[in-house]
């Protein structure tokens, strides 16, 4: 019999191809597992990018929205009252005995107190726009804050005594927050203006206590309460609908955008617990800082 | 009777400005005010009008859902709405009600004042207007309900909530909206809201 040379063994070819194959097999094994490795990370790039351009453009609709509700108050709260105060003032001026005295001191008190209203308004759009990107240069200050609140108070006292309500400032007088100072203002300000357009007579008081992990303020009226809807639309970062007060007058909608955006700034975070006809008390809780 | 006037604005400086003029330039003194739907249905049933200032927008509803019901228990009332809102469109749906007084508060004084003495000292059931073009405008289409289902959309109101204010079933409301998408070419809100604040609708 003819001896084959080792490697003609049949064998030998055998396992030599067999030996091809599973490298063939386990090379293509790594390149796959690789392959779904990479499309792995991509795909949850993807899915990142993909978030945060969502979120943009919700940012942006609903900035879009805000824009398109401020162009309706500007023309209807300011531009429209503006004409007729200057109408208003002109005929004063012109009527020459014509205007009963009572009519010369409704319109004079009219006057007074639409343009009160009017610098109320814009400069409550002007905080808006102020604070709308986020002001990095500020710095957190220590506020005594019975102080502030009766700076607050201060300019709200006429409003007040008119229909009767009192202000009262329940703060401890050595209380101090370690706060951006303006925007904390600005927020108790539309919170005590909401709760005096909502109210016909009775108190509003500010009290304030530390907690374990932070801050505690509270806002506490006697108005007309709110209903589970409209917390909810309060609540609900989507929309802005302005519902009636006492006086049958629309509220605009600006005060909690206002008080929403700057609690973003200030870090922190509030809850609404209301009774029709009982009062609303909105609770603000500040965490504490972390000292860096 | 003599001239006996309501004016519903929900500002109080307006409703003021105009009562000036009607007392100064027209010499007209029995002047009243109301600021709400349910204050302007409360003061005709107390007093007996000649004549009602109407704005579109009131603080609790718009005028839209109250002249139906104004004009049948008051056939006698005259009717007149001043608003900011776009005449193009709101005058053109009020003829629907037959209501042919419609002025701009944009207008200028000496024209409000004449259009005021028109409206009290010589009525006529249909004025001859003077403004003969019209414009083209993607509201024009829109009848009264579309235009008060269209004003709640535009502050913010979902479906429900406007079903309940007005009274209206679920599903009607939904005709009606997509019944506004159509006729003013647009698909969805933000782009309606856009669209609306282009052509001082509200």
């Amino acid at each position: 019999m003819l001896k084959m040379p080792w490697y003609q063994n049949t064998w030998f070819i055998i396992s030599l191809l067999l030996f091809a194959l599973g490298y063939v097999t386990i090379v293509l094994i790594i390149r796959a597992k690789r392959f779904i490795i990479r499309q792995n990370v991509l795909r949850a790039l993807v899915e990142r990018k993909t978030k945060e351009l969502m979120k943009k453009t919700e940012e942006l609709e609903k900035n879009d929205l805000i824009k398109t509700r401020l162009i309706s108050i500007i023309s209807h709260d300011i531009i429209t009252p503006l004409r007729f105060l200057h109408m208003a003032c002109k005929n004063l001026i012109e009527s020459n005995g014509s205007m009963s005295e009572a009519l010369k001191l409704e319109t004079m008190t009219e006057i007074a107190n639409t343009s009160r209203e009017l610098e109320m308004l814009s400069t409550n759009i002007m905080n808006w726009i102020k604070y709308q990107n986020e002001n990095r240069q500020l710095l957190r200050e220590e506020v005594r804050l019975p102080d502030m609140i009766q700076q607050v108070f201060g300019v709200l006292n006429g409003m007040a005594r008119q229909k009767n309500i009192v202000l009262s400032n329940g703060v401890p007088h050595d209380f101090t927050v370690r706060q951006y100072a303006e925007p904390l203002r600005i927020i108790l300000y539309n919170l005590v203006v909401n709760a005096l357009n909502f109210m016909e007579k009775g108190h509003i008081t500010i009290a304030a206590r530390n907690l374990r992990h932070g801050v505690l303020i509270e806002v506490k009226d006697e108005g007309f309460g709110m209903s589970k809807e409209q917390i909810n639309n309060i609540l609900d970062d989507q929309f802005i609908v302005s519902s009636t007060n006492a006086d049958g007058r629309k509220g605009n909608g600006l005060g909690y955008l206002i008080i929403k955006d700057l609690l973003r700034v200030t870090e922190g975070n509030f809850t609404i617990k209301s009774a029709r006809n009982k009062g609303t008390t909105i609770k603000l809780f500040f965490p504490n800082q972390l000292v860096a | 009777m003599h001239n006996r006037i309501l004016i519903a604005d929900d500002h109080s400086m307006i409703r003021k400005g105009i009562k000036l003029l009607l007392q100064t330039h027209l010499g007209i003194t029995e002047v009243y005010e109301a600021a709400t739907g349910s204050g302007v249905m409360q003061e005709l049933r107390e007093r007996e009008y000649s004549h009602i200032i109407l704005d579109i927008i009131l603080s609790d509803c718009t005028c839209l859902e109250i002249i139906p019901n104004i004009q049948q228990l008051y056939p006698e009332l005259k009717i007149m709405v001043f608003s900011m809102l776009n005449g193009a469109v709101y005058g053109e749906a009020l003829k629907q009600y037959k209501i042919y007084y419609y002025l701009e508060k944009t207008s200028k004084e000496e024209d409000t004042i004449s259009f005021l003495d028109e409206f009290i000292n010589h009525h006529k059931p249909v004025p001859n207007t003077s403004s003969g073009q019209t414009f083209i405008n993607p509201f024009n289409q829109l009848s009264p309900r579309e235009l008060e289902v269209l004003h709640y959309m535009l502050n913010g109101y979902g479906t429900k909530d406007i079903s309940s204010t007005l009274n209206l079933r679920m599903t009607t409301v939904s005709t009606l909206k997509n019944r506004i998408f159509d006729k003013t070419m647009t698909s969805n809100l933000k782009e309606l809201m856009q669209l609306a604040s282009l052509y001082n609708v509200n």
